[in-house]
């Protein structure tokens, strides 16, 4: 078992600074939000919990080029890849189906393909759970246990440093001289935080009465006539927060534009909760109303995954509970599709 | 697929000719840079250059391989502005997308197809495909409706298929005009008293999707078989790879997955004739 202090983990990312853009969580009043990462500073804050954005904007960015004119060549291919640090558990099951995407089916995506295939994923434990975190509801245990290149378990004075990949292997080798072996006691150390967090976010799935998955099987569409939809439209103001803030949300809009005289071609995060989005030229539009787009969201997310996926398009990271302006809680409406009223 | 490292950019086409079909579609003729080849009943993204792009099912014999046409309505944004274009402009163009009609699988089978609007266009595709193999079927209907007669998109061409006999065609219209003598009634006014085992045969339904609604209505109350009924459906493609979330039909994406789908594939799912 591998330890790196504090001090050397700051040495290792100034190393990767040399082939990465180095992004780390920096703690602003209650939040963390990712910043390029340039010397070490106080604010940053590699435990505690998820940053305030989703993975997937250094996967799929909001915005980017993805056709310059009629080149058949892959606009961005030169750029530096990232090192995201302090990427939590619940962000990695976005991968499950951000991959199955862009990645796994049928048609391949190049952008995405070469950010995964670059991109350096250093995870870490949390070390608390937030009001909104409801992680262990989607069977997910917050902290990581694959699927990362290396993971940081805090602890005193450092982390348990554990590589989960060939890349990971390699920097650890690479970089040997900054890990030491771990203190015996150190894993007993880990484990007993980690079942603290784990119980603090059982304690909140409990609290707000949050069904397990196992549970979600057919609920959608059991209760595809219901109120709820209504109801639960009643407040949304189509802003599409809740699409851009999820980690599992992957749909764009292509639109074109042109700039003295060069033409370029590019996607941009698309929201489902907006009225045009499945509207066709002709005029149709499958789901003209607002009650028909939130169920479609909770259909696409619980339903369509499921069944081509073989996973909820959920996290319960808690995003769209804070991101919300109308304060539709996703938790409630999991709880009312569940229940047995209607 | 076209080989394409880019599944995003499009490949760059020149206009050779514009048929003004009717005071609302045209036809638009075009060579692309690097051949493209297709399906009858796949569709294909046209781009203005640095205004966007937008779904069309290619109206021509899928056996020319080096021009594609594609029939269109103005009703946005793009079909505006391709309803502007003159021989020797550049437009782009990315695919073939999705499933077309499975043409082998139709061999030795009686087919009835049954087109409306606009929906015309995949049709016309179609019908040139079904010429070029005409022993491959026991018999062919076609089954075509439109507003008014003067809206009648190929008139001359379908007075040619008339002419030939190969194929039993009879056509309606919404709302008769002077000089028109044939029947007057929705499109599902016609598809009685056609001479074929119903249980046996396949139907091909395109059109504006209140008329695919009634059409498929009728030819399951005639007896044929959900499996047996291909659908085109009309869904706000744009990626054409099923990453952009646009078209989901239930578990499917229309731009990957179809757009031609058989009934029985999608009947269960909600919101499919909207």
């Amino acid at each position: 078992m591998q330890f790196i202090s504090k001090a050397n983990l700051f040495k290792l990312l100034d190393a990767l600074r040399a082939d990465y853009d180095v992004y780390v969580p920096v703690k602003k009043g209650k939040q963390r939000f990712y910043k390029k990462y340039e010397r070490p500073t106080d604010d940053i804050t590699i435990g505690e919990v998820r940053a305030f954005e989703p993975l997937k904007a250094f996967f799929s960015f909001a915005r980017e080029v993805v056709a310059k004119g009629f080149k058949p060549d892959v606009p961005g291919a030169d750029r530096k890849p990232f090192a995201i640090v302090g990427v939590k558990a619940c962000d990695l099951k976005g991968f499950k189906i951000q991959d199955h995407v862009f990645k796994n089916h049928d048609y391949k995506d190049p952008f995405y393909i070469k950010n995964r295939e670059q991109n350096l994923i250093i995870t870490s434990d949390c070390t608390l759970a937030i009001e909104t975190c409801f992680c262990t509801a989607l069977g997910i245990k917050p902290h990581p246990q694959e699927n990362f290149d290396i993971n940081l378990s805090e602890t005193r004075g450092g982390f348990v440093a554990e590589a989960g990949s060939e890349k990971g292997r390699a920097l650890t080798k690479k970089h040997a001289s900054l890990f030491q072996e771990a203190r015996s006691g150190i894993d007993e150390d880990v484990a007993e935080r980690r079942d603290r967090v784990v119980k603090e976010v059982e304690n909140n799935v409990k609290e707000n009465d949050v069904p397990h998955q196992d549970l979600y099987k057919g609920m959608v569409e059991k209760k595809f006539e219901s109120d709820i939809w209504e109801d639960e439209a009643k407040a949304c103001v189509e802003c599409g927060a809740c699409n851009t803030i999820c980690p599992t949300c992957h749909c764009f809009l292509l639109y074109d534009q042109k700039d003295k005289g060069k033409m370029e071609r590019l996607r941009m995060w698309d929201s489902c909760m907006i009225k045009d989005f499945a509207r066709v030229a002709g005029g149709a539009n499958p789901r003209a109303k607002l009650q028909q787009r939130l169920r479609n969201r909770f259909e696409k997310k619980f339903d369509y995954f499921p069944n081509v996926a073989e996973t909820y398009a959920c996290t319960g990271c808690g995003r769209c509970i804070s991101a919300c302006p109308a304060k539709i809680d996703i938790r409630k409406v999991l709880k009312r599709l569940v229940g047995n009223a209607s | 697929m076209h080989h394409n490292e880019n599944p995003y950019r499009p490949i760059e086409a020149k206009v050779l000719e514009v048929r003004t079909e009717t005071p609302t579609i045209k036809t638009i003729k075009f060579k692309p840079v690097e051949p493209i080849s297709f399906e009858t009943g796949q569709f294909v993204e046209i781009t203005i250059p640095g205004l966007g792009e937008a779904p069309f099912t290619p109206s021509s014999r899928p056996d020319v391989k080096d021009t594609m046409e594609v029939t269109v309505m103005k009703v946005g944004k793009v079909t505006e502005k391709v309803h502007e274009l003159k021989v020797g402009d550049t437009i782009g163009v990315r695919g073939p997308f999705g499933n077309g009609y499975p043409m082998d699988h139709f061999k030795g089978k009686e087919l009835l197809i049954v087109g409306g609007g606009c929906g015309l266009a995949p049709i016309r595709s179609l019908v040139y495909e079904v010429f070029s193999r005409l022993g491959d079927f026991k018999k062919v209907f076609y089954r075509g409706g439109c507003k008014t007669p003067s809206e009648f998109l190929y008139k001359k061409e379908i007075d040619g298929w008339i002419a030939k006999k190969d194929i039993n065609i009879k056509l309606t219209v919404d709302k008769g005009e002077e000089g028109w003598d044939g029947n007057v009634g929705v499109v599902t006014t016609i598809l009685d008293g056609i001479d074929m085992d119903f249980s046996q045969g396949i139907a091909v339904v395109c059109g504006p999707p209140i008329a695919m609604k009634f059409s498929t209505q009728k030819l399951l109350s005639l007896g044929f078989k959900d499996e047996n009924i291909y659908l085109s459906m009309e869904k706000n493609m744009s990626c054409g790879i099923g990453k952009c979330g646009h078209c989901r039909i239930g578990t499917y994406y229309a731009c990957k997955d179809g757009p031609v789908f058989t009934y029985d594939k999608i009947k269960n799912f909600h919101e499919i004739w909207a």
